[in-house]
């Protein structure tokens, strides 16, 4: 068999393969869409009834769902001040570490991955503990709000990390060449090139936190929206309209990631155009320098 | 580019990130023998630059000490208390760790069964998820398409987990999508079962919530490889398989490693997919540690949580040490 | 290990250091300057000075320190012991904002986020000037260096050649005493920089103001500089104009890093009024003896210049200077033509007119004669 064959097939066969691996995370969505489109009557399983229709999406809208209306505003509410704190100490945590050593920076990153690897529910119990120690009451502001940024820092400082890659420090060594203090460096130079990279981090804590749950489970009275779901699965009747809630939530979600992604994709595009053209007059630029060498 | 004297080092490639993905610019620095400093900001005199790179760190790692390191401490330490009816009080005890480990408590059999599941889990991980990001970094050519794709199969980590878990009783219960698919086809003739409510069950839906996290470091240091060296091979004679196991598979060797950490880590910790689809029957450490802490037994809580935080140490070194015995490739 | 000044002979280049701008305390004086990075010394005692109005290359291999001077006097790294003056105070401690010296960057640090305009009056906004004034400068400025057709494109949007002209113009601006370049050439391609060296040095010739100028690149050195700083292992080789540096290259190191030289070692074998034998192992040479006085046995290493080098077919050294060889092969190269030669275990480089192609072709496998003058033989330290 040709290389080249080989090659195809195995391509084909990978894609397959990723196409079923899309069934699978996807799949379970899928279902719960089907079924949240069910009517008064139908149920938490299968078979679905009376298809199609939006009850238990206006069910979400009526008393009975209240409880689940106010966690989701409780929701929103924290899920903007943890990404915004968790975006400007993401900021601040990588403006140090690109200065240190590289032993320190080393022991830095493990502190940080930390975060990311320590089970969710000892973390719980250790800040209800911890603030009991210290005699104050668990709630969900201040101790939800930490746990949770501690939890979206080490995500938004690999997003900065990651810009910082295709960052040139000699643009700040040009800045203070010319005249600007640090202050100045930071505010016109450093901060206007990075804000995607603050951005990005800030919407990923907001949503790492929008959707957290084991974290908060021990440690806030209050509910948030995962707490709110979590209380009604484990102790009311499973009933649609967390299908339709779920739905919302995935979809939402998931189109907030799309739509930053063609933002992306098409910034990209406008400055690859110009740089294609841009690389088109350096040729020309070499070719006219022909005559004028002949001229000097 | 000259690599003039000490180079910098900017966070420039994506084999660089202390921790070890691949070699970085800074080790190879190292084997010519060339010094290399951090990354430079602009600095006036070596004192003053001391001082802001402490500044800048001050906020985010005390914040972190509060908020991570300390509730680590906290348990450890509680974990030496004494239980009262209504919590706990501060005399020294090492009794909530002989219960423990006495003979008639399930803690270590839980603990194995657990640690066992989180090991089948990563490999499993392992092996839906490297064809996954092969195919994503090296079979999809053009750069925005294999991003493209990245993203559509990132997206649902983004949405809640616990949604994820909820949507996994409707697919998988008795009367859930996969059995109703699977009668009408008329593979089956009775509903499976083991589909909710068991180690099964757990497991599969923890492969799911956890195989981005094998994905992603396998696809960024795929994405960074250098295809020639793939190519230099083919060149010498080596057929495709051959390749992937000796140059490819080895130069990712860091990516599957911290794909497996995390997958380990995550799955040994869990408790809402244990809770929601083990649902009575299957246990762990997590749930146990919610449901002591309902009793308001927090001593033992912590004990139970001290000892999953030391198994998963443990189970982390072996796996280290275990990948770098594959080194002798 | 100071290094001074003067490596090498002692000469013209002096009293050329003098006639080329105002003698005394005006200009660049490195004093004693030394760089240590934990274990490496970057930067070994050097001084040197370096004259208001004159282009001065630094020029070596990676690592010899010259960018670490360059960063050094532009304040982005910090001395660990030493002086830099400029017109006789001291620039150490001062903040890079603050000097009056700017740098070019490698790969030219334009801020991404701006436009051409936004590039080019950066630095008169940090000096807080007026906005009209600033407009005013900027403009003159982009349309000094032709770009004011661009003038609101970003960096990314710009050829390599258009985006060096930003970084020159971003530097110009702001009216440094001095300006510093670190291989300011390296992303163009080459066609280009062949003639941007063309433009820098004719725009420093106007300015008037000292540029100092770092390079890997020999002939770039050669041809903008008015003397050329020569590197190593964190110390000066040798200082000179262009023409010294090649001809008469101080010792080993230059001489192979400038190239085209054959590098011969040998004994002093006999010693004459004003010639001295030598015997190296290739063959014999003659060279005079100057100022130097030589006993029989004195080891020694010489250079002798490629293009120095005669050949012509044949198989017996008749006299001192000349050397029996191998053609091994020859390369042709446009205007001249490179003809290597084996002599034992010894490699012979020599650099003929174009003309000659024909006849040297013909000779590869076979035996010639090499031959130069005992005064191309130039005398080396080390």
């Amino acid at each position: 068999m040709s290389q080249q064959l080989k090659d195809r097939l195995s391509k084909w066969g990978l894609g397959i393969w990723f196409g079923i691996f899309l069934v699978f995370l996807y799949g379970p969505i899928l279902v719960m869409l089907v079924l949240s489109l069910q009517d008064s009557s139908g149920g938490s399983t299968f078979p679905a009834r009376g298809l199609i229709s939006g009850y238990w999406y206006s069910y979400l809208g009526n008393s009975a769902s209240a409880a689940l209306r106010t966690a989701a505003g409780v929701s929103v509410v924290l899920a903007i001040i943890v990404g915004l704190i968790a975006s400007a100490l993401a900021l601040s945590l990588i403006m140090a570490y690109r200065r240190m050593s590289r032993r320190a920076a080393r022991a830095f990153l493990y502190l940080i991955l930390l975060s990311l690897m320590t089970p969710g529910i000892l973390l719980s119990l250790g800040m209800s503990l911890w603030w009991k120690l210290l005699g104050l009451n668990v709630a969900l502001y201040p101790a939800g709000l930490g746990v949770q940024v501690a939890w979206a820092l080490p995500f938004g400082f690999l997003v900065m990390l990651a810009i910082f890659n295709r960052y040139d420090i000699a643009v700040e060594e040009a800045a203070r060449d010319l005249g600007a203090s640090a202050v100045q460096t930071f505010t016109r130079i450093t901060l206007p090139i990075i804000w995607g990279g603050v951005f990005g981090a800030a919407l990923f804590g907001f949503t790492l936190s929008w959707n957290e749950f084991e974290r908060t489970l021990l440690v806030s009275p209050t509910a948030t929206l995962p707490l709110e779901i979590y209380g009604e699965l484990t102790s009311a009747t499973l009933q649609p309209n967390l299908y339709a809630l779920g739905v919302i939530t995935t979809f939402g979600t998931i189109l907030l990631v799309f739509l930053m992604l063609i933002i992306v994709a098409l910034l990209v595009r406008r400055t690859a155009r110009a740089q294609a053209a841009a690389l088109a007059e350096d040729s020309v630029e070499a070719v006219a320098a022909m005559p004028a060498l002949e001229g000097a | 580019m000259t690599g003039e004297e000490p180079p910098r080092e900017t966070l420039s490639s994506e084999r660089e990130l202390p921790g070890g993905i691949a070699v970085s610019d800074a080790t190879a620095a190292e084997i010519y023998g060339e010094e290399v400093p951090a990354a430079r900001a602009a600095k006036t005199a070596p004192g003053a630059s001391k001082l802001v790179t402490f500044l800048w760190a001050l906020p985010g790692t005390v914040w972190l000490i509060l908020f991570l390191v300390a509730p680590v401490i906290v348990v450890l330490v509680v974990s030496f208390f004494t239980g009262t009816i209504t919590g706990f009080s501060k005399t020294w005890t090492t009794d909530n760790y002989t219960t423990i480990f006495s003979s008639t408590s399930q803690y270590l059999d839980t603990l194995g069964k657990v640690a066992r599941n989180a090991a089948i889990v990563t490999v499993v991980c392992l092996l839906i998820g490297y064809p996954v990001a092969y195919f994503l970094a090296v079979k999809v050519k053009k750069v925005q398409y294999s991003f493209a794709l990245f993203i559509i199969a990132l997206a649902p980590f983004f949405t809640s987990t616990l949604i994820r878990v909820e949507s996994w009783i409707p697919t998988m219960g008795e009367h859930g999508a996969v059995n109703e698919i699977l009668t009408k086809i008329g593979l089956i003739n009775h509903p499976l079962s083991i589909l909710l409510f068991s180690d099964f069950a757990v497991s599969v839906a923890l492969v799911q919530l956890l195989v981005l996290f094998m994905v992603t470091p396998i696809f960024f240091q795929l994405a960074a490889l250098d295809q020639s060296a793939i190519e230099a091979a083919r060149d010498l004679g080596a057929s495709g398989w051959k390749v992937f196991l000796h140059v490819t598979l080895p130069l990712t060797r860091a990516g599957i490693m911290i794909g497996s950490v995390f997958v380990f880590v995550l799955a040994m910790g869990d408790f809402g997919t244990y809770r929601l689809i083990g649902g009575g029957k299957v246990g762990s450490i997590g749930v146990n540690i919610s449901n002591l802490v309902s009793l308001l037994q927090y001593p033992q809580a912590a004990a139970q949580a001290a000892v999953l935080v030391v198994a998963m140490v443990i189970g982390v070194v072996l796996l280290l040490r275990f990948a770098k015995l594959e080194q002798g490739f | 290990m100071a290094t001074q000044e003067q490596v090498g002979e002692p000469g013209p280049e002096v009293g050329e250091a003098r006639a080329n701008g105002t003698s005394g305390p005006a200009g660049l004086e490195l004093r004693r300057l030394t760089k240590q990075f934990a274990d490496v010394v970057a930067v070994d005692d050097v001084s040197l000075n370096i004259d208001s109005g004159s282009y001065v290359v630094l020029l070596g291999p990676s690592g010899c320190g010259k960018t670490t001077i360059l960063r050094m006097v532009g304040g982005h790294e910090h001395p660990t012991s030493g002086d830099i003056l400029l017109d006789g105070e001291s620039l150490v401690g001062i903040p890079p904002a603050k000097r009056p010296t700017t740098t070019v960057f490698q790969h030219f640090a334009l801020f991404p986020h701006k436009t051409v305009l936004g590039n080019v009056d950066f630095g008169l906004r940090m000096q807080g000037m007026s906005k009209q004034e600033r407009e005013k400068r900027a403009m003159d400025m982009v349309d000094l260096v032709g770009l004011s057709e661009m003038r609101f494109r970003r960096p990314s949007e710009l050829s390599g050649g258009q985006q060096q002209r930003v970084a020159l113009a971003r530097v110009l601006v702001t009216n440094p005493k001095v300006l510093l370049l670190d291989e300011p050439f390296g992303d163009l391609d080459r066609l280009l920089q062949l003639r941007m060296r063309v433009e820098l040095r004719e725009l420093q010739r106007e300015l008037g103001i000292a540029f100092v100028h770092v390079t890997h690149n020999q002939e770039e050195a050669l041809s903008m500089a008015d003397r050329i700083v020569v590197m190593e292992g964190g110390q000066i080789q040798q200082v000179g104009s262009p023409a010294e540096i090649s001809q008469r290259p101080a010792n080993v190191f230059v001489a192979a890093f400038m190239g085209d030289n054959n590098i011969l070692r040998g004994s002093v074998a006999e010693v004459n009024r004003d010639q001295a034998v030598v015997d190296a192992n290739v063959g014999h040479l003659a060279i005079p003896t100057g100022e130097h006085s030589h006993s029989v046995g004195d080891k020694l290493t010489v250079a002798v210049r490629a293009n120095c080098v005669n050949l012509a077919a044949g198989e017996q050294a008749a006299r001192p200077n000349e050397v029996v060889a191998t053609v091994a092969a020859t390369e042709y190269l446009g205007d001249t033509i490179k003809v290597h030669m084996r002599a034992g275990e010894h490699n012979l480089l020599a650099k003929l007119p174009e003309q000659r192609y024909t006849e040297m072709s013909k000779l590869v496998g076979k035996p010639v004669v090499a031959s130069w003058d005992a005064m191309n033989v130039q005398l080396l330290r080390d």
